[in-house]
């Protein structure tokens, strides 16, 4: 047994500095398109038209990226250089699904630093649960933030739900949503949580968990990167703003900043 | 005639009276009759009691001289009158309890024989009590072994019941038979069967002799007290007996074997060296540790509750070894204290076993099995049976400020009054025995958590559990009687203390009110014993004096002060852990309330991990319940696994998985197999005389006579 | 530790059609590809049994899948599919049933029956076939709410829409345990901490567990279903993302089976690529599962330490393909994307320091007994069983069955590096983790030397030719042998997709494991498994 405590003493503190610094090191975001402005209608046409999903739309001789609907497909950016979206690397990608009522906020300043999640796996495929996991290991260790997982929903104050809501899972997220206590917040995890994914709406899959019950904070991607799930937890907490899912041309938002 | 006089002989006549009228009423009116008559018999037991319990009252008859063996007579003392009061307060809800009870019986089998056999062994159970010759007792402790046999059979179609109503009077005559032959040798000595004879020629019985009588006696007295090694008959008689039978074998007859051993042991004969009290106590720790593993591990709620008996019966005998070893080495009022802790714990067992008994019966009149695998769910249907069973459960489990936890308590304090001995091998094996009291104290919550949790809580394991109904009235007021009495008993151990001393001073001849629960309160206390004024000031920096010049007399506080060189306080308050206990719950209620008025209140299904709804299958019974202790204890417990099968359809698609583990009890596989198994094997080898011819038979008749001449010639 | 070696010539001294007609005289037809590579059987179904009963018993062949496929303009048609483990062609025996009969006879009940089991059930409720002589065991795909009558996978459903559903119903699954005091304790399917979905129903008289009824399908996407219609690359979408931690290797099935029916030649950089980046996925999915189990085991610092690993190999797989998990890197024809010089050598020396950072591990947890000690012996699937349920990848491996796809059927680059593939024979939990850790040391050689001798060329082949096909794909997935069945129309959309994924034949076998342990081991053996629900239910 000692061999093992000089183990984890001599391996040191791997914790990342997020939330207090931004996480530099790289491999940690898988990145996502943003709206560019291509200066051509049709090549903006031919980038929208590349995009499984319909994430990318065209404006004109722009495009918009309704990142809420990638899936990381990367068709829209093969090779850096190419005529492709731009691209960026950050991982705060966490939306508010609705503007939440400042009573409700008052509610989430209380949860401070002890927040207990309950994750339902709602017909994921392993890649969101194994970001979903990651959060426990010593890279990004959500204990030093208070965060906590509980293995029952009563104890539980987030819910946090990644896939599509397979038929068969409809009955078990909506009896473990119920079995909270208020106050209770949802937090979708992954591109099949937002709208379905690649599996969208059909006759065994629901386009989403919002369908099933209300959900408070959304974190697009395929899968999200743990990163990107932390942010959504200190959204929740009121740590950290939301991202809008939205993204407009660098030049509009230049504008409009 | 004294008053006294006046109301045992109007019992004996209730009694005659409620047997005849069994025969004279119809049928149908035999359980009514059997519920009036006997109220009316336990009252007036009670009455009689009582007057020689606590007031000064004496009670001596004389009947018919018997052949040259000497005058039958009965006499009461007041050990016999706290027997008699006990059997009372037990007999008075049994017979409410029957009236309504024994209504299944109407069709199949005889009321009326059933309402003679239950006064018949009233009446014999008192004249045990009441007998003060070895004959009448005799005679009367062999009509209650032939009466309650023939009650345990009741159910005489069955095959079961036969088995094991014979097991239990083979074994109940085995123990007559060893009694009676430790009474006629000490008549022998005494020249006369009267117990005041005896008691004088005692101590003039060689130390060989009165070893052999001790053995002979605790041991024939221990069958019908259900100790170690010979309490085989117990959790067999019990689940095929008529459940309210089934209470008065747990809850009066068992005491008759306590009785036994205290009149004779301690009483008639008593030790003069600790060697008879260390064996009491050893059987009386094992008897508690063995019954209450079988109890565990077992479902079936009457043979758990036997076990159960089989228990507390050995913590009423570690109790009464104790005392003998306390008397034997000059520790009277230590002795004192011992004998009160084990005739506390004798009248509470008798009063929560009645209660569990009963609680059982209603139990299967409501929901028509006694498989605790198979209820489940009853609490919500049958509110008021479930309380008071709880009632029953928290008192058996030792759970203060109920009564088990006073008598349990006083028990584990003698023990560990045994610093004050002087011989260390002695000393050792009262550690033991307190470690093993100590753990039956902990099975007994694991087991009886079970018993409430399986059989009331959850959901309903079984068609009859999911159809079950609250009883009537008639057998839930029994309950609430015997329930009322374990609270009192309970709350109030400064009352119920001075009786049972008064009891038991005659024979360690030291009073141990005054050691166990002093007069702070008793506004006379000039005039009594003067109380140190040392530890009138550790009582009150105990904060013990709350109520003073409120409460009357010697308040509310069991304590006892160990000696110069050991000067521990034991002290110990149910009434004021009641009141503390009713006050926080109390305070934490209002609490709530108020933090919570403005928020609604939501209520939502069972969370079952995702699954639509939960059914029984997926809900533990009480076998997995107790599963791990059978696994941890399973050197004692030998389970043998018996069939295991799979059957299935092509190999792969099992069908059915059988899992069988009979288990048989360690007594029967330790002491009773192997003599059963020599006495086989003898029999096989004197078999072998049995040749088939005639003419060796006859050559056996010549060798026998001649052997008989030669013998004969040789002697004279 | 055992090592598979150059598998030499197997035990077939004829070719299989001629064994065929010595002994099926008339009743069975048997033709060998031109290229030798497929044999194909048909049968009548009166024969079925006996035909399988042969390949398996005597021949010592392996069920790989079950395809049953809705033909336009005739009744169903199943193809049973066969390999061996050894150099042989695949067997196909097929069956083609009349328009409107649904009925078949079962191969469950034979001794090598239980590996088709499964798929016959799946085929009964997505298909509506009932299978004579399988006890119809209730609800298997479609749950207890679905309506009775409806199969999905039949032409006549439609998708898009959802059927309603009856609500009040309850399942209540036979027990079988016959012991006083029995019950089942119900486990999931919302598990406790972050796991997949799956229900367990655990029968035991309160210590050991007797029997375990598992349940799956309640991530039941309907892949299958909605790739019907829908054009190849959004068909590569769903075969990547149904099981997000074996995405690349899925997805490289899926590509081989497109390039086999196009007839496109991959050129040798992607191939080389290719098997790089599939070793890579298995490293990092193995770290996964050692993770896993060390987790079940509470032994917490081996369990940061291999998370730390896992952590480590989703950065540098972001590094060299921007995604953590390979989504978006295969396409038919080759990779879409090459690698530059500078995450070549980050690749290559990450790759080595990863390698020697398990080898510690694995040092330091072999002499951790109280870890040990959870372990051996404990969830043990015996050779025999192995081979009857027909287990394949890490599982297998550990119970002596020697069964790798990438040298049975060498695809990408394969074929020219020469690794080792590791056998145990114990079969139990340590057993299992041995073989992990022994796979990563070979994957991690098998990327070196794929790097190292790094053709250069283009990383991907355009086609342009469409035209309607079949075929069979097999990988070897991080969890063992994947069999992608694909079917093409004229106009390039999907016909028929059928996905056997290892995990769906593992799960099955996994009740050998977990029955006869008490409670506790329940989740370390689960553990040990490291199998994935959503790769099972698709």
């Amino acid at each position: 047994m000692a061999d093992w405590v000089l183990k984890g003493l001599r391996t040191g503190i791997k914790s990342t500095a997020y939330p207090q610094r931004p996480e530099k090191a790289s491999g940690v975001s898988p990145g996502r398109p943003i709206g560019t402005s291509l200066g051509s209608a049709k090549r903006a046409e031919t980038l929208a038209e590349l995009c499984p999903t319909g994430a990318i739309i065209r404006d004109g001789r722009n495009v918009t990226v309704d990142f809420g609907r990638c899936v990381h497909c990367y068709r829209c950016h093969p090779n850096e250089g190419d005529e492709a979206v731009s691209w960026d690397l950050s991982y705060e990608w966490a939306a508010d699904r609705d503007q939440l009522a400042a009573a409700k906020r008052k509610l989430d300043r209380a949860f401070g630093r002890s927040l207990y999640l309950r994750f339902v796996d709602a017909g994921a495929c392993g890649a969101c649960v194994s970001e979903a996991r990651q959060l426990n290991n010593p890279y990004y260790n959500m204990h030093r933030l208070g965060f906590f997982t509980t293995p029952t929903p009563r104890n539980a104050d987030v819910l946090l739900v990644a896939g599509p809501v397979s038929d068969a899972m409809r009955i078990p997220l909506r009896q473990t949503y119920e079995a909270m206590p208020t106050p209770k917040r949802v937090v979708a995890i992954g591109a099949c949580a937002l709208f379905g994914g690649v599996f969208g709406p059909s006759f065994v899959a629901s386009g989403g968990a919002a369908e099933i019950i209300p959900v408070d904070v959304e974190v697009p991607g395929c899968p999200p990167p743990p990163l990107a799930i932390l942010h959504a937890l200190l959204v929740v907490v009121e740590r950290k703003p939301p991202t809008p899912l939205a993204s407009l041309p660098s030049a509009q938002s230049r504008e409009m900043a | 005639m004294s008053i006294t006089t006046q109301l045992f002989a109007l019992f004996f006549v209730l009694c005659g009276s409620g047997a005849v009228a069994a025969f004279i009423l119809p049928t149908r009116w035999n359980p009514i009759s059997l519920a009036v008559f006997g109220t009316l018999t336990a009252l007036v037991l009670l009455a009689a009691g009582g007057l020689l319990l606590l007031g000064d009252a004496e009670f001596h008859a004389e009947l018919w001289p018997v052949l040259s063996l000497g005058v039958m007579t009965l006499a009461a003392d007041r050990l016999s009158a706290l027997f008699l009061f006990v059997a009372g307060l037990v007999f008075l809800p049994v017979a409410i309890f029957s009236g309504s009870y024994l209504v299944k019986y109407l069709c199949h089998y005889s009321l009326r024989y059933f309402n003679f056999l239950y006064f018949a062994l009233f009446a014999s159970i008192v004249l045990v009590l009441l007998a003060g010759d070895a004959l009448s007792f005799l005679v009367s402790w062999e009509f209650v072994s032939i009466v309650s046999y023939l009650l345990v059979n009741f159910e005489y179609k069955r095959e079961e019941s036969s088995q094991a109503a014979f097991v239990m009077l083979a074994m109940s005559e085995a123990g007559t038979i060893a009694v009676a032959i430790a009474f006629l040798l000490v008549a022998v000595a005494a020249g006369s069967m009267e117990f005041g004879a005896l008691r004088s020629a005692a101590p003039s019985l060689s130390a060989t002799m009165a070893g052999a009588v001790f053995l002979l006696s605790f041991f024939g007295f221990a069958v019908k007290a259900g100790l170690v090694p010979v309490n085989s008959w117990l959790p067999l008689a019990h689940p095929v007996a008529p459940t309210n039978v089934s209470a008065l074998l747990s809850a009066v007859i068992v005491n008759l074997g306590i009785y036994g051993i205290v009149r004779f042991n301690l009483d008639l004969v008593p030790a003069t060296t600790s060697r008879p009290g260390l064996i009491v106590l050893v059987i009386g720790s094992v008897s508690a540790l063995i019954g209450i593993l079988y109890a565990t591990v077992e479902s079936e709620m009457k043979r758990l509750l036997a076990h159960s008996t089989i228990e507390n019966m050995g913590i009423v005998a570690a109790g009464i070894g104790a005392a003998m070893i306390f008397l034997a080495t000059g520790h009277q009022i230590v002795a004192s204290i011992a004998l009160i802790a084990a005739t506390y714990h004798l009248a509470n067992h008798s009063v929560y076993k009645a209660l569990l008994f009963l609680g059982t019966g209603a139990v299967e009149a409501g929901a028509h099995t006694r498989d605790l695998d198979r209820l489940g769910g009853i609490a919500r249907v049958m509110p008021w049976t479930s309380v008071f069973f709880l009632i029953g459960v928290m008192a058996i489990a030792a759970l203060p400020p109920l009564n088990g936890f006073v008598s349990e308590w006083l028990t584990l304090q003698t023990v560990l009054r045994s610093v004050l001995l002087s011989s260390t091998p002695v000393k050792i094996v009262f550690a033991i025995s307190g470690a093993m009291l100590a753990l039956t104290a902990g099975l007994a919550v694991t087991c009886f958590v079970k018993v409430f949790a399986m059989g009331f809580l959850g959901l309903a394991r079984s068609e009859g559990a999911a159809n079950a109904a609250e009883v009537r009235i008639g057998m839930r007021t029994p309950l609430a009687l015997l329930a009322a009495a374990c609270i009192l008993l309970g709350l109030l151990p400064t009352y119920v203390i001075p009786i049972l001393d008064r009891s038991v001073m005659p024979l360690t001849h030291e009073s141990a009110t005054a050691a166990l629960v002093p007069p702070f309160f008793s506004l006379a206390a000039q005039g009594q014993e003067a109380i140190p004024p040392k530890f009138l000031a550790e009582f009150h920096d105990l904060g013990a004096q709350v109520g003073e010049g409120l409460l009357p007399g010697r308040g509310l506080v069991v304590l006892h002060r160990g000696e110069e060189h050991n000067p521990v306080i034991f002290a110990m308050s149910t009434s004021y852990m009641f009141v503390a206990l009713t006050g926080i719950l109390a305070l934490t209620f209002v609490v709530f309330r108020l933090a919570t008025r403005g928020r609604t209140l939501a209520r939502r299904a069972v969370w079952a991990g995702g699954l639509r709804r939960l059914w029984p299958g997926i809900t533990y019974t009480a076998t997995g319940f107790s599963n791990p202790v059978r696994v941890i204890f399973g050197a004692v417990l030998h389970p043998a696994a018996g069939e295991d099968s799979t059957e299935a359809v092509a190999q792969h698609f099992r069908t059915a998985i059988t899992r069988d583990q009979v288990e048989a009890h360690i007594v029967d596989r330790l002491v009773l197999d192997p003599p059963v198994s020599g006495l086989r094997w003898l029999a096989a080898i004197v078999r072998r005389m049995h040749v088939g011819n005639v003419n060796a038979y006859a050559a056996y008749v010549l060798v026998a006579l001649l052997l008989v001449l030669i013998i004969g010639a040789g002697i004279f | 530790m055992a090592v598979l070696d150059q598998v030499t010539n197997a035990n077939v001294a004829e070719p299989l059609p001629k064994l065929c007609r010595k002994l099926w005289k008339g009743k069975v037809a048997a033709t060998l590809d031109d290229d030798g590579r497929i044999c194909r059987l048909t049968c009548r179904a009166d024969y079925l049994v006996q035909v399988c009963q042969w390949l398996m018993r005597d021949l010592g062949f392996a069920f790989a899948t079950l395809v049953v496929e809705e033909l336009a303009s005739a009744g169903l048609s199943l193809v049973y599919v066969f390999y061996r483990d050894a150099p042989s062609p695949w067997a196909y025996l097929e069956l083609q049933l009349d328009a409107g009969m649904t009925q078949v006879p079962s191969i469950s009940g034979l001794v090598h029956g239980p590996s088709a089991d499964w798929h016959e059930r799946e085929a009964e409720d997505l298909f509506g076939l009932t299978f004579e002589g399988h006890p119809r065991l209730g609800e298997f795909v479609l749950h207890e709410d679905w309506p009775e009558g409806v199969n999905p996978m039949r032409r006549s459903f439609d998708a898009r829409r959802r059927k309603g559903r009856e609500l009040d119903i309850t399942w209540e699954p036979p027990t079988v345990v016959v012991a006083p005091g029995a019950f089942a304790m119900p486990i999931g399917p919302v598990f406790s901490d972050f796991a997949e979905s799956a229900h367990f129903l655990l029968e035991t008289v309160g210590e050991d567990v007797i029997r375990t009824i598992p349940r799956f399908f309640y991530k039941y996407r309907g892949v299958e279903k909605i790739a019907e219609g829908k054009p190849v690359d959004r068909v590569l979408l769903l075969a990547e993302r149904f099981s997000g931690t074996a995405a690349f290797a899925h997805g490289l099935a899926f590509c081989q089976a497109i390039e086999a029916i196009y007839g496109i030649d991959v050129p040798p950089r992607a191939l080389a690529l290719r098997t790089a980046f599939a070793e890579l996925e298995r490293l990092r999915h193995h770290a996964a599962v050692i993770t896993g189990i060390c987790n079940s085991t509470a032994l917490a610092v081996a369990t940061a330490q291999a998370a730390l690993i896992e952590e480590t190999l989703l950065r540098l797989s972001c590094d060299v393909s921007r995604h953590r998990y390979l989504f978006g890197l295969v396409i038919p024809g080759g990779v879409s994307r090459d690698i530059n010089n500078e995450d070549w050598e980050h690749l290559v020396t990450a790759i080595g320091a990863l390698a020697e950072r398990l080898r510690d591990l694995h040092q330091m947890l072999r002499y951790s007994s109280s870890f040990l000690d959870r372990l051996e012996e404990v969830g043990i699937v015996s050779t025999e069983q192995a081979i009857t349920y027909g287990l394949v990848g890490p599982v297998a491996r550990a119970s002596g069955v020697a069964r790798d796809m990438r040298k049975l059927f060498p695809y990408a680059n394969y074929a020219d590096i020469d690794f080792a593939v590791p056998v145990e024979q114990e079969g139990d939990g340590y057993a299992r983790l041995r073989v992990l850790f022994h796979e990563t040391e070979q994957s991690a050689s098998i990327i070196r030397r794929a790097l190292l001798s790094l053709p250069e060329g283009p990383v991907d082949a355009p086609h342009a030719s469409r035209h309607a096909g079949v075929a069979l794909a097999v990988v070897e997935a991080p969890l063992g042998a994947a069999f992608h069945w694909l079917r093409v129309n004229e106009d390039g959309t999907v016909a028929r997709y059928r996905i056997t994924p290892p995990s769906f034949t593992n799960w099955h076998g996994f009740h050998l494991a977990a029955e006869n342990f008490a409670f506790q081991d329940f989740p370390i053996i689960l553990a040990s498994f490291g199998l994935s629900n959503a790769e099972c239910d698709r």
